[in-house]
């Protein structure tokens, strides 16, 4: 579902994010992906949402090599995956429910069936009342849950979230997981999670990958915290 | 289905109304760039219609030597000439026709009775007119026939005609020149207002491609505005020309000068000229707006 090999980036600016990275994610998994922050965790995102070209190795999504994708057919790739953002990249001057809807929209989902999905994802990350809200109207937390519910609406193959639960309450964020483990439970989703949140890894114990200056320095199948050495 | 092809076309209009004052100005210099090919067509028509009477009246008259006169060494010259590239027709007209119309070219009878006595003792040359294709070989043309053996002179409708064919000519490839570079920059202007409303909206169009937008569905408004822009400039010149026209027309009474140049009437010439300034602004803010968005949608993958 997801192969990396030998994967390395190196920046514009000479900034080295990735260092020979080789990951294989399978279809159904549910993985994290932790490490301090600037240790190329969104830079590992951005090479499987074909944003950024690998430097050398290959990035492989559903069986799409993602980095030699030509420009105009990144955006249909990007109708395999769903990503959340940790910057949100909602629509400012659209409401939520258009927000949601635009991605389906694009994909030339009929209108009926638009209106009924983006009801539904709204309604799985409880924000039935907010359809007509601005983005600008609502709290961080509100904000991260439209991008999930966006980048579930089109029943994505492969989720990839960069840190989905960090504006949120312990409490939230144990909706949020409940959320993702649902999708990946019941539609089969492949979910890529990124997160600074060790107590959430410990709690909801899965494969947990963990990234420091650009290396894989742990592969932890059954997951748990792990002290890093200061 | 409809609201896929009404959407660019409303968000193209919210473009331009988002940056009014830019479109305006690109739509300005559409404007001029359209008021000097519209002034331009209106002259290159009407000059082509000119240059057809002008030409008619461009004769090559070739006068025959005296001692040349028998009958195969008159049909030698004529085939000669006949023969020769960018030669229409070539007439013959013998020296007492030739006297005739001499006679006759004054109109005072006591005038014409001084001549009488010379008919019998004709001093007019046999000659050929010439007509040619073109009217900028007439010079050439001219220059030829004069070499042939047999020919005592040659006169062609004289250096003003050829002079005012010339003036024509480079009016009208200055004037295509002068268009191409206005369109250029009408072009350029476009591009650069584009530009802006693209770059503008940088971060919606990266969130649009992230969602699985094809460039295609991004384009089309961009696209759309550009048109917008091109059209709005059309149409103050399109109204100008058109009514401008018709008034010049019905103020000349349809004839510059003399008979010889009659204006082109203005029915259906104005709607055509207006359709092709239409086009010609639709197309200069296409070709802007595609230029910019082939160059400025790539700034993200
Ligand atoms: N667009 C860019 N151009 C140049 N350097 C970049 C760019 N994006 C990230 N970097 C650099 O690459 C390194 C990895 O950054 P990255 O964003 O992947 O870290 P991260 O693990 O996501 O951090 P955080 O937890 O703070 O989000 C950092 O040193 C960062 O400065
Ligand atoms: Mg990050």
């Amino acid at each position: 579902m997801i192969e990396l090999t030998n994967v390395s980036k190196t920046y514009k600016n000479g900034v080295n994010a990735l260092y020979n990275v080789n990951l294989t994610i399978n279809q159904g998994e549910f993985v994290y992906i932790i490490g301090p922050t600037g240790s190329g965790k969104s830079t590992l995102i951005k090479l499987l949402d074909g944003e950024e070209i690998p430097s050398s190795g290959t990035v492989n999504v559903v069986g799409i090599n993602v980095g030699k994708l030509r420009h105009s057919k990144v955006p249909l790739y990007r109708r395999n995956i769903g990503v959340v953002f940790q910057d949100y990249r909602l629509l400012p001057k659209k409401t939520v429910f258009e927000n949601i809807s635009y991605a389906l929209e694009v994909i030339n989902m009929r209108k009926d069936a638009i209106r009924h999905r983006v009801r539904r994802v709204m309604n799985l990350v409880s924000l039935d009342d907010k359809g007509n809200s601005f983005p600008s109207e609502l709290s961080g937390g509100q904000q991260q849950r439209v991008a999930i519910a966006r980048a579930i609406a089109n029943r994505p193959k492969v989720l990839i979230a960069d840190e989905p639960t960090g504006n949120l309450d312990p409490a939230k964020s144990d909706e949020i997981m409940a959320l993702l483990e649902k999708i990946n439970r019941e539609e089969g989703t492949t979910i890529l999670m990124v997160t600074h949140d060790l107590t959430l890894v410990n709690k909801h114990r899965k494969r947990t990958i963990s990234l420091e200056n650009g290396h894989i320095v742990a592969d932890m199948e059954d997951g748990g915290y792990m002290q890093h050495a200061k | 289905m409809l609201s896929r092809l009404f959407r660019p076309i409303k968000e193209g209009f919210f473009g331009v109304g988002r940056h009014a004052a830019m479109s305006l100005s690109s739509a300005s210099a559409v404007t001029i760039t359209l008021f000097i090919i519209g002034v331009f067509l209106v002259f290159t028509a009407n000059v082509q219609s000119f240059t057809v009477n002008i030409e008619q009246s461009m004769e090559i008259s070739v006068l025959i030597d005296y001692d040349h006169e028998q009958q195969e060494q008159i049909d030698a010259i004529g085939l000669t000439i006949s023969e020769m590239d960018g030669v229409k027709a070539v007439n013959f007209s013998d020296k007492d026709q030739e006297f005739q119309y001499y006679i006759d070219s004054f109109e005072d009878e006591a005038e014409q009775a001084i001549f009488e006595p010379f008919r019998e003792d004709n001093p007019m040359h046999h000659a050929y007119y010439v007509e040619v294709n073109d009217g900028d070989d007439l010079e050439t043309i001219a220059n030829q026939i004069s070499k042939i053996e047999g020919v005592y002179e040659v006169n062609y409708g004289g250096e003003s005609s050829v002079t005012l064919v010339n003036v024509i000519n480079s009016v009208r490839n200055g004037g295509a020149i002068l268009a191409a570079a206005l369109s250029l920059l009408a072009v350029f202007l476009i591009q650069n207002t584009i530009k802006v409303t693209i770059l503008a909206r940088a971060d919606e169009i990266a969130i649009m491609r992230n969602v699985g937008a094809r460039n295609g569905f991004i384009r089309s408004p961009f696209l759309v505005e550009g048109v917008i822009i091109g059209i709005l400039g059309a149409i103050i010149p399109i109204l100008c020309m058109v009514f401008g026209y018709i008034y010049l027309y019905d103020a000349l009474g349809g004839i510059v000068i003399s008979n010889m140049f009659t204006l082109i009437p203005p029915h259906p010439f104005v709607l055509y000229l207006a359709l092709i300034l239409l086009g010609v602004g639709s197309v200069v803010g296409l070709i802007g707006s595609l230029l910019s968005v082939n160059k400025y949608l790539r700034w993200k993958r």
